[in-house]
């Protein structure tokens, strides 16, 4: 007798509760256009001295998982390995901050390009899709029209050129005509390119493919500035751009209501030093209006269906006595292990 | 449904139990493979401390049948699909940082070369070479390693070193076809492939054995090694069916005499910061085994808590004293801390020596030649054959003219060579010796190589740390299990190798990495060149330039101007310079005039020139 009863109050907090989610009602759920999200965060600096690098792109890393972007949507490219260096005091950690706050590293990553697998081909490759058949899905940017992909670059650069481990470099618009082969193949919905080098502005300069919101850690003919040392490393911990970008990301969630126009006002002058450019002409929505999740966090839509649907058992037929097709005639033996008279 | 078990009080626990019933003789009924974590801990006599976690799961499928891997429980699906996708029969992935230090440590259970070592026994088939390399992407992207390295250039098939570690025809085991071998010397190890392999368990890392796998403690080990190994096995005694078997290995050494007091104390919560609060309900045998042969004698220390049981291990010719713990005994009122407390700081003492052990350095100096020494050791007083086999790459040009192996100065005549040397860029030296070591002897293998240029785009951006050399590989069979921790052939798990009756032990050792430079172009060098060629250009040739073409008219020192008058003509051009622009109609007529006499006189002159000539 109170089944029903406890049933509709189920439905009725559940109802609720779903709103209370949205906020809004259904139709403006799905009103931002993009059904998943991807993430290409790229470090380009090898050996010790470029730790804060490192650092960069594990804080953005950090960031997207956080606000839930899974592994297997991310492909992370790590130049060189600063949290199992001999030269870490602490290993298997990398800190944002000399007080050790937070350990970027953490216990859960998983590094899709490592090393000398780091390179201007492996990058435009993973961006254009154009990878040989045998890399594994791990590897590759399997995005669609409706994905909205961020792509955060940091390392050395310079006016229209990024340096990738000190052998060779990207231009800008090498860069810019990557990203129009993504447009043409529809790779992508829209995307956010943030840049963390010295004269990031110069390698979005270029950029000509619709949908794509940029921000950059310093103009033309600024340097992008580390902000502090750790003594106990002997080398710059973090930049001040991804920094504060990261300071700002540790007070969102996954539900959060904050929008890329508070995001792209991240760093003023005063605490960067050089000036945060951004360029938004070629995006098509109003960035106070574009949530901060659209990009860093994962969309997780979710229909419902008020009728079920009956699915067909369409199950292979287990082959549970199979095993005793496999019985050879004579014992198995192990194979002689050294091969030599003894 | 509700109000019926709301009238019946004992009614909804019948029910339940009745549904667990079912439940368990149903999961019993389909599922055939087994799940054990099991985790050694050894101390040795110079003060470190081995963990040794082995995780087996076998499954009562052959590997030949890929249609058969279907239904996936406890064996993890992501690698039976690279497994059976890629026709692979046997697979064992190293992934190690650190050496491992036979003469103080003895052998472990699972011997890893510095870097990652992958080596995979296929199901005959053709084309193995590209099921190979489309194998090591497969695994890269699994692991999180540059496995996609291991290309023809640093592969070989070894022919007798690396035969199948399970079951396999020896028909089939003597054909090296179908064999892969390769190393990657410089590769990382860190918490990002800790991350897949703890996927890989059946628990995860939350519960059981691997929720003491802390990433900041393990990596801050001396060694770690992770492994993963996949075999075929006997299902059971008689042995007409084989099963898969799934080892994942890690092996981490601590060195705990660097805290406060000197001595070799350790636990759980010094050594992982972390203790056992759970255990895997999907394992059959959870248990932990210390070795405490020596607790007795010296150096003393005591467990706590106590061992359920400490059986005597009864190998031939070695003697150990194993304690058990079975988790679950030790769970219940906390967690499981395990602790040794020695009695007095550790003092070093000349441990015994492993049977056999090996050193290997590169000899020679300068950028052009250079050697490679290998020492290996017998402490036995028997006569022992050993297979020694090397892999040079290919920009060390071996000559194997210079190849000799010597013992105590008289030379040893190999009784089987398999040298293929390298192709430039294709190919990697390949060498494996058979050869005898005598008892109580050093034997030393040398040969001499010459360095090769490469091209300088083959050079990596780091090009003057230099280039690796990986690991000798060096396989005997021991008379007797001296120090010697690895499982046997025939069973899976550690606790089965315990009272093992044979009388041979394979011993497999790798010995160190060699880091080799070569000649290194200055890759600043384009740049310094373009600057001191503008510089050379600007100064040289301008000048030469101005030198060559520049007319040169003798002038009247006497009508050289001074200072002061060259200043006067200065100003004076300036006041000219209103008054001519005036006349400079008047004026262009006289200079027209003058180009006439001019041209009058050129024609004077030519005729002149003329009359001259004939």
């Amino acid at each position: 007798m109170a089944a029903p009863m406890v049933n509709f109050y189920f439905q009725l907090i559940a109802f609720a509760f779903l709103h209370q989610c949205t906020g809004t009602s259904p139709e403006e759920f799905f009103k931002s256009g993009h059904t998943n999200n991807w993430a290409v965060l790229v470090d380009t600096s090898r050996f010790w001295f470029n730790y804060r690098h490192v650092a960069n792109v594990l804080s953005i890393y950090r960031s997207c998982k956080r606000l839930g972007i899974p592994d297997s949507r991310i492909i992370l490219m790590v130049a060189d390995d600063m949290a199992c260096n001999p030269r870490n005091p602490r290993p298997a950690t990398v800190f944002n901050n000399a007080n050790n706050q937070i350990n970027v590293y953490g216990d859960d990553v998983e590094v899709d390009y490592r090393g000398y697998e780091v390179t201007v081909e492996n990058f435009i490759r993973v961006l254009t899709g154009r990878l040989p058949p045998s890399t594994p899905r791990s590897k590759r940017l399997l995005s669609d029209e409706h994905s909205n992909v961020l792509v955060y670059m940091t390392g050395h650069g310079g006016d229209g050129f990024l340096k990738f481990q000190d052998a060779e470099e990207i231009s800008n618009v090498e860069l810019a005509d990557a990203f129009e082969q993504m447009w043409q193949k529809r790779r992508y919905h829209e995307v956010f390119f943030m840049i963390d080098t010295c004269q990031a502005e110069s390698m979005f300069q270029k950029f000509y493919s619709p949908n794509i919101l940029a921000v950059a850690s310093s103009k033309v003919g600024e340097d992008s500035l580390s902000h502090h040392v750790d003594p106990s490393i002997g080398v710059y911990v973090i930049d001040r751009y991804t920094y504060y970008a990261l300071e700002f990301l540790e007070t969102v969630t996954p539900g959060s209501k904050k929008t890329m126009g508070q995001f792209l006002e991240v760093c003023p002058k005063y605490q960067c030093i050089s000036t945060v450019a951004k360029r938004t002409d070629l995006f098509r929505r109003d960035v106070n209006k574009v949530l901060l999740t659209d990009f860093f966090g994962s969309v997780r839509n979710v229909e419902l269906l008020p009728d079920s649907i009956h699915l067909q058992n369409a199950t292979l037929h287990t082959h549970s006595e199979d095993s005793s097709d496999v019985k050879s005639d004579k014992p198995l033996s192990y194979a002689q292990q050294f091969p030599m008279p003894v | 449904m509700a109000s019926d078990s709301a009238n019946l009080p004992g009614g909804k626990i019948t029910f339940l139990l009745f549904l667990a019933l079912v439940n368990f003789s149903f999961t019993i009924g389909i599922h055939n493979d087994n799940f054990s974590e099991e985790l050694y801990v050894k101390p040795f006599s110079s003060g470190h401390v081995m963990f040794h976690f082995q995780f087996t799961t076998v499954w009562n499928v052959s590997i030949d049948k890929p249609e058969s891997f279907q239904h996936y429980h406890l064996f993890p699906k992501s690698l039976g699909d690279v497994l059976t996708t890629y026709k692979v029969k046997e697979l064992h992935l190293s992934q190690t940082q650190g050496l491992w230090k036979h003469e103080k440590w003895g052998y472990p259970p699972e011997d890893a070369p510095p870097g990652d070592e992958l080596w995979v026994w296929f199901q005959p088939h053709s084309g193995v070479d590209q099921t190979w390399a489309d194998l090591v992407n497969a695994l890269s992207g699994l692991f999180c390693a540059s496995l996609n390295f291991m290309d023809s250039k640093s592969t070989v098939q070894p022919r007798w070193s690396f035969r199948p570690a399970g079951l396999a025809s020896e028909f089939y085991s003597a054909d090296s076809r179908f064999v892969r071998y390769s190393t990657l010397p410089r590769e990382v190890v860190c918490t990002e492939n800790l991350t897949p392999w703890k996927k890989l368990l059946p628990c995860g890392s939350k519960i059981g054995l691997a929720s003491l796998l802390n990433s900041v403690k393990i990596y801050d080990g001396f060694y770690h090694s992770l492994g993963v190994h996949v075999r075929s096995v006997c299902q059971d005694t008689q042995c007409l069916t084989p099963a898969t078997e799934l080892k994942q290995t890690l092996t981490v050494v601590y060195d705990p005499t660097t805290n406060k007091n000197g001595k070799q104390d350790w636990s759980f919560q010094s050594m992982f910061d972390r203790t056992l609060q759970s255990q895997c309900p999907l394992a059959d045998t959870r248990k932990i085994y210390v070795d405490v042969t020596t607790q007795e004698t010296f150096p003393k220390f005591s467990l706590s808590p106590v061992p359920d049981f400490v059986l005597n291990q009864k190998r031939s010719g070695e003697e150990r004293k194993i304690a058990v713990y079975q988790i679950g005994n030790h769970l219940f009122a906390s967690s499981l801390n395990l602790k040794a407390m020695y009695e007095e700081k550790l003092t070093f003492s000349n441990s015994s020596l492993p049977p056999v052990y090996a050193n290997r350095f590169v000899t020679g100096y300068g950028l052009e030649r250079g050697g490679v020494t290998c020492m290996i050791y017998n402490t036995m007083s028997s006569n022992t054959t050993v297979i020694f086999m090397e892999t040079v790459p290919w920009f060390l040009r071996v000559y194997f003219s210079s190849l000799r192996i010597e013992n105590d100065g008289k030379e040893i005549k190999p009784y089987k060579i398999n040298f293929i040397p390298a192709k430039d860029r294709a190919n990697p030296y390949q060498m494996e010796l058979v050869f005898r070591l005598f008892a109580n002897s050093v034997t030393k293998i040398t040969y001499s190589f010459e360095r090769a240029f490469l091209k300088w785009t083959e050079y990596p951006p780091d090009a003057n740390h230099g280039f690796y050399v990986s690991s000798a590989v060096v396989s005997t069979v021991l008379p007797v299990a001296s120090q010697y921790t690895a499982t046997s052939q025939s069973v899976s798990l550690l606790e089965e190798s315990f009272s093992d009756s044979s009388s041979s032990f394979f011993l497999r050792l790798h010995t160190e990495t060699l880091l080799v430079s070569l000649p290194t172009p200055d890759f600043s060098m384009p740049y310094n060149v373009i600057c001191l060629a503008c510089t050379v250009v600007a100064i040289a040739f301008g000048s030469l330039h101005n030198l060559t073409t520049r007319d040169f008219t003798a002038s009247d020192p006497s009508k050289r101007k001074g200072l002061v008058a060259k200043l006067k003509s200065f100003f004076k051009k300036e006041k000219e310079s209103p008054e001519n622009k005036l006349d400079s109609k008047e004026e262009e007529t006289p200079s027209q005039k003058d180009k006439d006499n001019s041209k009058s006189e050129e024609k004077d002159s030519k005729e002149k020139d003329g009359n001259s000539e004939t």
